[in-house]
């Protein structure tokens, strides 16, 4: 019986690695988050060309992490998309009314993520508000359509 | 060439013959778990082919996970985007290489064993005397397998993910100095829990069904003689890899390939 | 002889299992021919013939584990494939079979060989089952190797322990397959005493298939002659003894060459020389 005791264990002990490791896969490789309701706060951005920006991408200040993009849709009243983020709740109240969003690349071809940078605005920024000032993401194509037609106008 | 047309008619039949066969010998199996013992029975068999694989499973992923590392950023660093290395890594060993690898490394390694075991008891007439005393060896011998092999693989395949995500990270970061912060975070935006992790596993599912049946299978219907159980372990490995890599594709085309 | 006649008659009065009319064939061989077998209760019977013969066929179609393609077998007066899986199943139960090569599980120690039918079949306490099992380790000498694995074993240790487990349930009917074939000269005889005790203190009926012309003679009450998918011959042990048909002398005797021949079937051994010689 000491045999059958050790082997409980050891299958025990396996299901209990495969369950972690789902958890792992779940957490660390794909993102998810138990966030608390509280803990961050919704901003609205608009902008004429998200590129390939997709939901859960980074929102980032400085480069730091600050909060993900939880949603993006056709705002019909302007024919452009309208990008929610979420932001960590220590931000709220310390961004400037006229803090800009801009759609970055990471490298030549990586993802695509929101930067904000601060203005100097005395008023600030509450849950559920627009930011106003936004930066679309630059689309490869548009940019060599420009230089080619530059050059062929010099 | 008549005969020819003849020969390749009756394999056909046979072909087909041993594939009903088997089907209702794994419904039967399956559907028969017995009550009684019957726990401590997939117990044993969880530890058979689940944990004494997981060393190869660790492994190999963590091998995999490295040479994906090197031999992707070699290729990314040419583009400036070895940032994307992450998600590099951890969407081809979700979406393909632990799903696959794993299964025929099961297959290989537990799938042989479980045909060779199976095999013997059938020569050495174990099945045909647990018969006469009145049990049915599809419940008291198969279907603890064929359960211990349906939770075992998908168990095997994650931890494969798992060691080969943490393969990539220690080539990737540790190594060739990719940020670490861009390894994790790009990998989190890019990689969907339902779409990727959830798409593997039903991968995983699948072969884990198709490799312990065939495996089973084959060790039932063999003919209880060495050579035959030879040739029965040797066909469990070719078949089940055959239809693992087979129905990848069918299964990646129907997931990622956006038919729908 | 008449008087021998009437004790065979007061016999029959008696059958527990009742072969009619067996036909048998595994794909274009055919293996039985209308073989007819009575098999009375409490008595030990042999079955006989050369290697190849299909006796072990005929074990399995009398225990319903293969179906004839014509032809019945009555188990107290049951025809045994015409019965349901689960009333198989439960005939069985009264049924023990030794195999030739033991058959015990590989992943249970003796003990639990032993143990296996009366878990399965009963709800005993496990102090009763226990008991149970010494009771018939004891009964084949085995009682102090009941720690041991199958494969710690020896072949003549192993079917003593497949014997204990045929019994286990107090079966009314126990099946032999060639219990003697690999025993050394004591196991044998150890084998035949026990099968000769069993039969008498339990009151066992037993079915013995064999080829071990010696030690079969020697416990069987009453002996068939299988060959070429037939009843050959039948009779006491004695009466076989002075059987004048020649192929009966053959085999009961050991003659290498006779009537069965000792040559299997082949064209002429000069041209079989010449026509290589040819292609060479």
């Amino acid at each position: 019986m000491k045999r059958g005791k050790t082997m409980e264990l050891g299958v025990g002990l396996f299901m209990l690695a495969g369950i972690l490791g789902l958890l792992f896969l779940g957490l660390r490789v794909s993102g998810l988050t138990f966030s608390m309701p509280g803990e961050t706060f919704r901003l609205e951005a608009n902008f004429a060309n998200i590129g390939s920006l997709k939901p859960r991408a980074r929102v980032t200040m400085a480069g730091v992490t600050v909060g993900r993009v939880s949603a993006i849709d056709l705002d019909t009243d302007w024919y452009d998309a309208r990008v929610i983020l979420e932001l960590d709740a220590e931000l709220e109240g310390q961004l400037s009314r006229d803090t800009t969003a801009a759609i970055l690349t990471a490298g030549l071809l990586g993802e695509q993520y929101i930067g904000l940078s601060v203005g100097g605005d005395p008023e600030m920024l509450a849950d559920g508000d627009v930011i106003r000032d936004t930066q679309s993401a630059l689309v490869l194509e548009e940019l060599i359509q420009q230089f080619v037609s530059n050059m062929v106008g010099d | 060439m008549i005969r020819r047309i003849h020969a390749l008619g009756r394999r056909g039949c046979d072909m087909l013959e041993a594939l009903g066969r088997s089907a209702v010998f794994l419904a039967r199996a399956s559907l028969g778990v017995p009550a009684r013992e019957g726990w401590y029975l997939w117990l044993r068999q969880m530890h058979f082919v689940g944990v004494l694989s997981l060393a190869i499973i660790v492994v190999s992923g963590l091998f995999i996970g490295m040479v994906l590392a090197l031999q992707g950023y070699t290729i990314l660093v040419d583009f400036g985007a070895e940032q994307a290395l992450g998600q590099m890594v951890a969407l081809s060993l979700l979406r393909e290489l632990s799903p696959v690898v794993a299964a025929l490394l099961f297959a290989g390694r537990a799938g042989s064993a479980l045909t060779a075991e199976i095999g013997l008891m059938k020569a050495t007439e174990q099945l045909t005397s647990m018969e006469m005393i009145g049990v049915d060896p599809l419940r008291r011998v198969v279907a603890p397998r064929l359960w211990a092999g349906f939770v075992a693989l998908p168990l095997l395949t994650v931890g494969f993910s798992v060691v080969g995500v943490y393969g990539g990270y220690l080539v990737g970061v540790q190594w060739l100095g990719v940020f670490e912060g861009s390894y994790w975070s790009n990998m989190q935006s890019s990689v969907s829990f339902i779409a990727d992790v959830g798409n593997g596993m039903i991968k995983s599912l699948v072969f884990a069904l198709v490799v312990t049946w065939i495996a089973v299978f084959q060790g039932y219907d063999l003919v209880p003689t060495a050579e035959g159980i030879s040739r029965a372990t040797t066909r469990t490995v070719v078949y089940s890899s055959l239809s693992v890599l087979g129905l990848d594709f069918v299964l990646t085309a129907v997931m990622f390939g956006g038919f729908s | 002889m008449f008087d021998n006649f009437s004790r065979l008659a007061s016999m029959f009065d008696s059958l527990l299992v009742e072969v009619k009319g067996l036909r048998f064939s595994r794909g274009e061989r055919q293996i039985f021919r209308g073989v007819e077998l009575r098999i009375p209760r409490g008595r030990i019977t042999a079955i006989m013939g050369p290697s190849g013969t299909g006796k072990t066929t005929l074990l399995k179609l009398m225990g319903g584990q293969l179906v004839p393609d014509a032809g019945e077998v009555l188990v107290e007066g049951q025809d045994i494939h015409g019965l349901s899986r689960k009333a198989l199943f439960g005939l069985r139960r009264r049924m023990g079979m030794l195999f030739q090569s033991g058959a015990l599980f590989s992943d249970l120690n003796v003990f639990e060989n032993v143990a296996f039918p009366l878990r399965v079949h009963t709800d005993l306490p496990e102090a009763m089952v226990r008991d149970l099992v010494l009771m018939k380790l004891e009964a084949v000498g085995l009682r102090g190797a009941r720690e041991l694995m199958p494969s710690e074993l020896s072949g003549g240790m192993a079917r003593r322990v497949a014997l204990a487990r045929a019994i286990a349930l107090d079966p009314d009917l126990v099946l032999y397959d060639e219990p003697f074939v690999g025993q050394d000269p004591i196991s044998k005889g150890i084998l035949v005493k026990l099968i000769k005790q069993l039969n008498e203190a339990l009151g066992l009926t037993s079915v013995v298939v064999s080829h071990d012309i010696a030690e079969t003679l020697s416990i069987a009450d009453y002996v068939y002659v299988i060959a070429d998918g037939q009843v050959m011959a039948q009779g006491t042990p004695a009466g076989l003894d002075v059987d004048e048909d020649p192929r009966v002398r053959q085999f009961v005797h050991g003659e290498p060459d006779g009537p069965v021949p000792f040559h299997y079937a082949a064209p002429d051994f000069l041209q079989d020389i010449l026509v290589r010689e040819d292609r060479a």
